[in-house]
């Protein structure tokens, strides 16, 4: 999984030196250009409940919107989230933060999200897309054992008090806002 | 002593006086000139020598002022109301001779004054001779009449007919019939020619002995000179643009001009003016022959290659004269009147656009002239719609015409964009700067790129957009036409490639072999069902397309009878046997069917498409239908089935007997031949550009789509900057102007996908 993240084009010394300082000397053209593609590719696809745009005139900060797949406590509600693509991208993470507030327990008071793929499981074949579909699945199905917002683990147990503290919360805190 | 001393003075003064005045001193030369020696030494003895000559001076200018100028007019004052041409010149002459014998007559008494004066030999003299001529200028000819102009004008443009005729007399005299005498325009018995130029002679070398020959003649000279140069050039050089006059034209002013100049400034002390007069005229030459041609530039740039001297003679009038930013603006503005506006074919736009690249190519090599001049041309070409298809209609047309001999000439496009390192430019040693006026924003290499396909396609700039029309030609040929001739086509991409790559041909290239293929299939699938016996109830010889390589077809809903659909099926099936995981979809309105109509009792061959063979088929069964019912039947819309009514019913097969109910008509009179159906309104057989533009914009709606989701609310020219940057990257994708994405965005409003609201553009909810 870890040659995935070796970005091919930059020589490296080791294994080890790649994952404790990956180097970021990327050539930014073929970042743009990857990202310009992942634009298309999401806006061709037309997933339902996910989508993504550069923000502004800067490719490499991207607004994404998320809404709770259909079936589960989430559906119905919509959440902005930023992406933020490092220039090593994609042999890097994106830095994917909630801008709005999210109750979940995986999710922690300022946005941070607690997902692998986004950590130490991330790899190149990744894209805006998996990312997408993995944070919406994760909203559905969070990872009950290593919980960023304890309070929401512990009412997970409870799916009916869940949703009804969720949606209280999402009224006051997200949708305010938004109107 | 002093009585006699004062007495010989006046008299001595009295004798000088005397002398010194212009008409007394012709006789008794000798005797006088002794007398008039020793008045001088007398007055010298008294030192009163220099009031003779101020008082000589004073005298002169008096006279001239009071005497002489006033009767010098005074010929010419008789003529203000006269027409006759010879009174003018008669009193030319006269006023000359009468001007001459004045000046002979002072000049003996300055040659008088000279002889005696120690002064004399010096500076002094040499002023009172000259002093006279400055007198003439400034007191005589201070200020012209009117008619004294027109006098001498007269006189030099008659003198130069003369001239003119006698000297070109020897070539010609043989052919003349007319009474009159070309140069004094009297009859040619009594011709005064040879008279006329003895006068001449004589007048010029008058004045010439006076000093004022320049004075009065110049003006009169030039004039005449300059427009006889140029009714020379308008009479010799207008309208043909199939020689060079260049040479002619020089020699024509050494021998015919020249000449004449040389003829009167004969006498002229200062002779070798004519030579520098020469290069003033040669100079004029040219301008006057540039500009006649930069007036007929238009014509000139219409017929070449035959106008090719022309333009030669230009360049080099270029050269010399100073009329290059005349030339371009002219030519722009011709260029601009006479193509530009809608009465003019979009063809003939661009074979002048053609021979402009080709002729202004010659003219200026840089290229400069061709950008400035074409720069209209090409945003015109820009702004006509059938502008692309007209150059590929060039480019693939029968025959030959520049185009096509300019394809086979198989060079690579040279496009704008195209940066090329100037190291490759290799010939240094021919290297020419850019002119002054060229437009440094642009390459030189690309101006004098000389191809004339890229010219065209720069047009556009893009080779997309031909490479798209040709798909859409070559479309229409292959599926309109059903047998074109492939080996020319073939041929003909060959060719096309050279120039536009293969990369961007390569959809057409899978096209052409799409119809090849299609011929082998078919033959294999007609084989299999004769080795099984089989018959399909219908012979089907089918056209196999890759969908993805050919432009967006026509659509129409059609279901048809039973019969068709079945064939169709079959011949899917055994297609799907033999190639594996692919499968057919019909386009059924696209094709074309024989058949054969049995009614009562005559029988009828059609060439119609399966639209038509459906409806006619659903006759077969049932004589009359109502149109709504049928529509139903054949699934197809009733205005669209309306329309193909009507051919059966030109046919007179079918008729209208009430509104909308059809019925088959029981007699029919047309006769059992072949009728080849021609479809009314000749339908593409691709989808419109309105149709494509459509799908183009349903592109950019996902995106706005994907903004608006994530940024919420956006202003009119944010989105157009956004759409810019990330969705008109792709090669695919086309440009979307400002007014066209508003408009776009409006009918979204009206489909209630959008709200708009203080400026910003949102989502509905």
């Amino acid at each position: 999984m870890a040659s995935q993240n070796q970005n091919p084009t930059v020589e490296t010394q080791s294994q080890k030196e790649m994952t404790d300082a990956p180097p970021v000397q990327q050539d930014s053209h073929s970042v743009s250009k990857r990202l310009q593609q992942e634009l298309m590719k999401l806006m061709t696809s037309g997933d339902p409940g996910i989508s993504a745009f550069p923000d502004g005139d800067n490719l490499f900060n991207w607004i994404a919107t998320i809404e709770g797949g259909a079936g589960t406590v989430y559906e119905g509600l919509k959440y902005k989230l930023t992406f933020e693509f490092p220039s090593g991208y994609p042999y890097q993470a994106p830095t994917v933060k909630f801008d709005s507030p999210c109750y979940h327990p995986n999710v922690d008071g300022s946005g941070n999200i607690c997902l692998d793929i986004l950590k130490d499981k991330w790899s190149a074949l990744y894209d805006i897309r998996t990312v997408l579909l993995s944070i919406q699945s994760l909203l559905a199905e969070p990872n009950i054992d290593s919980p960023l917002n304890v309070h929401a683990a512990q009412l997970w147990e409870n799916p009916a008090a869940y949703k009804i503290y969720l949606l209280e919360k999402y009224d006051k805190e997200v949708k305010s806002k938004q109107s | 002593m002093m009585e006699s001393s004062d007495e010989l003075l006046s008299k001595a003064w009295t004798v000088i006086s005397e002398q010194l005045k212009p008409s007394a001193s012709q006789n008794e030369d000798q005797l006088n000139r002794k007398e008039f020696c020793e008045a001088w030494q007398t007055l010298e003895a008294n030192n009163l020598d220099y009031i003779v000559e101020e008082w000589f001076i004073e005298t002169l200018q008096q006279d001239l002022r009071h005497r002489i100028g006033p009767l010098f007019w005074n010929f010419f004052k008789e003529l203000e109301n006269q027409t006759e041409n010879s009174a003018y010149i008669q009193k030319f002459v006269e006023s000359v001779n009468y001007l001459y014998e004045i000046t002979r007559e002072y000049r003996s008494c300055i040659n008088l004054l000279e002889s005696v004066s120690p002064l004399g030999e010096t500076a002094t003299s040499k002023n009172i001779s000259s002093l006279i001529i400055t007198f003439y200028k400034a007191i005589i000819f201070y200020t012209y009449p009117e008619t004294f102009l027109t006098s001498v004008g007269k006189y030099y443009s008659e003198a130069f007919r003369v001239f003119h005729h006698i000297n070109t007399e020897s070539h010609d005299s043989g052919e003349e019939k007319s009474p009159l005498c070309d140069g004094c325009q009297i009859d040619v018995s009594t011709c005064t020619c040879q008279e006329i130029m003895e006068t001449f002679h004589s007048v010029n070398k008058k004045l010439d002995d006076i000093g004022v020959l320049e004075k009065v003649s110049g003006a009169a000279v030039t004039s005449i000179v300059h427009s006889q140069i140029e009714s020379y050039i308008n009479t010799n050089c207008k309208g043909n643009f199939e020689t060079s006059y260049f040479e002619h034209l020089e020699k024509w002013l050494d021998t015919k001009v020249l000449g004449w100049l040389n003829s009167i400034y004969a006498g002229e002390k200062s002779h070798n003016s004519i030579s520098a007069f020469r290069g003033r005229l040669l100079h004029f030459l040219f301008e006057t022959y540039a500009n006649a041609r930069i007036e007929q530039l238009f014509m000139i740039v219409i017929d070449y290659p035959e106008s090719e001297p022309a333009i030669l003679d230009l360049k080099t009038c270029l050269e010399k004269t100073n009329l290059r930013s005349q030339l371009m603006s002219s030519l722009r503005k011709a260029l601009e009147d006479r193509l530009l506006h809608p009465g003019v074919n979009t063809t003939v736009i661009l074979s002048a656009y053609i021979s402009a690249i080709r002729s202004l190519r010659v003219l200026d090599p840089a290229g400069v002239i061709l950008e400035f001049v074409s720069e209209p041309v090409r945003k015109y070409l820009r702004s006509r719609e059938d502008t692309v298809r007209c150059i590929v209609l060039c480019l693939t047309e029968e025959g030959s015409n520049e185009l096509l001999d300019e394809l086979w000439k198989g060079q690579p496009l040279v496009l704008e964009d195209d940066t090329c390192s100037d190291e490759d430019e290799g010939d240094w040693e021919t290297w020419m700067p850019d002119p002054v006026d060229a437009d440094p924003s642009t390459t030189s290499k690309s101006r004098r790129a000389s191809d004339i396909i890229s010219m065209l396609v720069n047009i556009y700039g893009s080779k997309e957009l031909f490479v798209n029309e040709y798909r859409t030609l070559l479309t229409d040929r292959i599926l309109n036409q059903f047998n074109c001739d492939m080996d020319r086509e073939l041929r003909y991409l060959e060719m096309l490639k050279l120039r536009f790559g293969e990369s961007q041909l390569h959809y057409c290239e899978v096209m052409l072999k799409d119809v090849a293929d299609s011929k082998r299939i078919n033959s294999r699938i007609v084989q299999e069902m004769a080795l099984v016996e089989q018959k399909m109830d219908i012979d089907i010889n089918a056209l196999i397309l890759s969908a993805h390589f050919w432009p967006p077809l026509r659509e129409e809903k059609i279901t048809l009878p039973k019969e068709m659909q079945k064939s169709l099926e079959e011949y899917t099936k055994k297609f799907e046997a033999l190639k594996g995981n692919r499968t057919l979809n019909w386009k059924p309105h696209l094709g074309m069917m024989k058949i054969e109509i049995e009614h009562n009792g005559t029988n009828l061959s059609f060439s119609v498409s399966p639209v038509h063979a459906a409806i006619i088929m659903q006759f077969q069964n049932k004589a009359r239908w109502d149109v709504e019912e049928l529509s139903g039947v054949l699934q197809m819309s009733v205005s669209a089935l309306r329309r193909k009514i009507t051919y059966w019913q030109t046919q007179g097969l079918l008729k209208e007997e009430v509104p909308d109910t059809f019925v088959l008509v029981d007699e029919v009179k047309g006769q059992g031949h072949e009728v080849v159906m021609v479809e009314d309104e000749s339908e593409s057989a691709m989808a419109s550009a309105q149709q494509q533009r459509e799908e183009e914009l349903q592109v950019f709606w996902t995106y706005i789509v994907g903004m608006l989701t994530n940024l919420e609310s956006l202003p009119l020219e944010r989105i157009h900057t956004m759409l810019r940057m990330f969705a008109m990257q792709g090669p695919s994708t086309g440009e979307v102007s400002l007014p066209e994405l508003k408009g776009f965005l409006d009918r979204k409003i009206r489909e209630q996908k959008l709200v708009y609201y203080s400026g910003v553009y949102r989502l509905a909810k």
